[in-house]
């Protein structure tokens, strides 16, 4: 009955751990408008697998980090975060059975709703960010979702 | 955490939909929270110590790198380096001298006018750790917090002149907003003409615009521009930047003036903290009699010069 696989914490907050500090490792400058969004693509794969090891928590909690690194307004990731976190949630069973490059056209999908809600929020707090490539985001998480999946898999399928 | 797992109904979603609007609930209570009411410094403080820890551990690989290249350096340019300081030394005391007799000479000149110098004496200084804040906008993270006496709000210079303002404290970080930030403005004086602006920052790492300079304006290229002091947040008289570019287009009543900042945005690693010390609310000064300068402009020019040895080129 239940599809959910009972996954234990460690893997998740190791990985999620692991993620943010790929999310603030220098980068020269060209390449780090191209970094992925590695923090929110783990968030994804968790609610996608197993909702119960993080669920809407990790989500909220892992925006709020990403918030105060960024030094944005308290709760901007965390929003955007958390709503689609819940949506790839309420999909997961379907998003599960897809082939990978069905899921990376979702996941595509779920981070521009991600960039947007930022955008948004962005400009009604009154620091828009116009560049062109904030856009990007979508496209490059993903191109590397069969890569995020493949190396969480091995964290909790042995 | 726990709670939610047990509660949790696989594959029902009615109590995702109510996590869902709490937590989102909750998410725009911050947003408002912190954009509107200011409320949230000290959590944005406690959290700032939680992600201490990580921010140094990804700050530090680099840092063993620095220490390991300096201790692992010869012998032959450790004595070329300190050959060449040495020299600098000579130079920077033989400015020095004269610094100090401008100094009083400029305390004296304050003193008729009744108001203070700017600045306190005792900067702080603070490095950078290597830590990527946000691709998009000009931010960097110092290793000087709250317990440091760091404040939001307190100019930040480099070696070569100013770098920006401190915008976020945590307990033992900050944030910096660089000068070139897209939502960074500054109060300028033309250092050569005395004439006031304000140079807004472009989103474009070391380059600042200056766009609210009538065509008419008195400005060239390689003009300094100098803080004027006006804002309170940047002392007064700290190179700013170059004029690079004048364009002039008669049909538009602005002039699009582009500006290369003086400090050094990409490379500067050691920065000083500088604390602004409030002004007392002074009298308007009296102006002194007009030394020929151009009283059409919107921008009214300087009553004095800055203290710092101008450097014309």
């Amino acid at each position: 009955m239940n599809r959910d696989r009972p996954v234990p914490r460690m893997p998740v907050l190791l990985s999620a751990l692991v993620a943010l500090t790929l999310a603030i490792v220098p980068l020269p400058g060209v390449v780090d408008r191209l970094r992925p969004d590695f923090l929110v693509l783990v968030v994804y794969y968790w609610s996608i697998e197993a909702p119960s090891a993080g669920g809407l928590t990790l989500a909220f909690v892992a925006g709020l980090a990403i918030d105060v690194s960024r030094g944005v307004v308290l709760g901007e990731h965390a929003l955007a975060l958390t709503l689609t976190a819940a949506w790839a949630m309420h999909l997961r069973l379907r998003i599960r059975v897809f082939s990978i490059p069905k899921q990376a056209l979702t996941i595509f999908g779920l981070l521009a709703t991600y960039q947007f809600i930022l955008f948004w929020i962005d400009g009604a707090t009154g620091y828009p960010v116009t560049d062109w490539s904030r856009w990007l985001g979508p496209f490059i998480g993903a191109a590397i979702w069969p890569l995020v999946v493949a190396t969480l898999r091995r964290l909790h399928e042995r | 955490m726990v709670a939610f797992r047990s509660h949790e109904p696989a594959g029902r979603s009615s109590g995702l939909l109510l996590r869902s609007v709490l937590y989102t609930l909750l998410a725009l209570g911050l947003i408002v929270l912190d954009k509107r009411y200011d409320q949230l410094g000290k959590i944005r403080r406690a959290l700032s110590v939680v992600a201490y820890p990580l921010e140094l551990g990804v700050a530090s690989p680099f840092r063993g790198w620095a220490w390991l290249r300096q201790s692992v350096t010869t012998r032959d340019t450790l004595r070329a380096e300190n050959a060449r300081l040495r020299a600098k030394l000579l130079d920077e005391r033989y400015r020095l001298q004269r610094y100090a007799a401008l100094e009083a000479e400029n305390a004296e000149l304050r003193g008729l006018r009744t108001s203070t110098a700017g600045v306190e004496t005792r900067p702080l200084v603070a490095d950078i750790m290597d830590v990527d804040i946000d691709a998009f906008r000009e931010r960097v993270l110092i290793d000087k917090g709250a317990a440091d006496g760091v404040r939001v709000g307190q100019a930040v210079l480099d070696a070569h002149g100013v770098f920006g303002q401190v915008e976020s404290v945590g307990e033992r970080t900050s944030d910096l907003l660089m000068l070139s930030d897209a939502t960074s403005a500054i109060p300028v004086m033309i250092n050569r003409t005395g004439l006031r602006t304000i140079a807004v920052g472009t989103g474009d790492l070391g380059r600042l615009k200056l766009p609210y300079l009538p065509t008419t304006a008195d400005v060239v290229k390689g003009d300094l521009l100098v803080t004027s002091g006006l804002g309170s947040v940047y002392p007064e008289g700290y190179p700013v930047g170059t004029v690079v570019d004048v364009k002039i287009d008669t049909v538009r009543s602005l002039a699009d003036v582009d500006v290369r900042t003086a400090a050094k945005l990409d490379s500067s690693r050691e920065l000083l903290i500088v604390r602004s010390k409030p002004r007392p609310p002074a009298p308007p000064a009296p102006t002194p009699p007009a030394t020929g300068a151009n009283g059409s402009t919107p921008a009214t020019p300087a009553k004095h010069r800055p203290a710092t040895p101008a450097k014309h080129r």
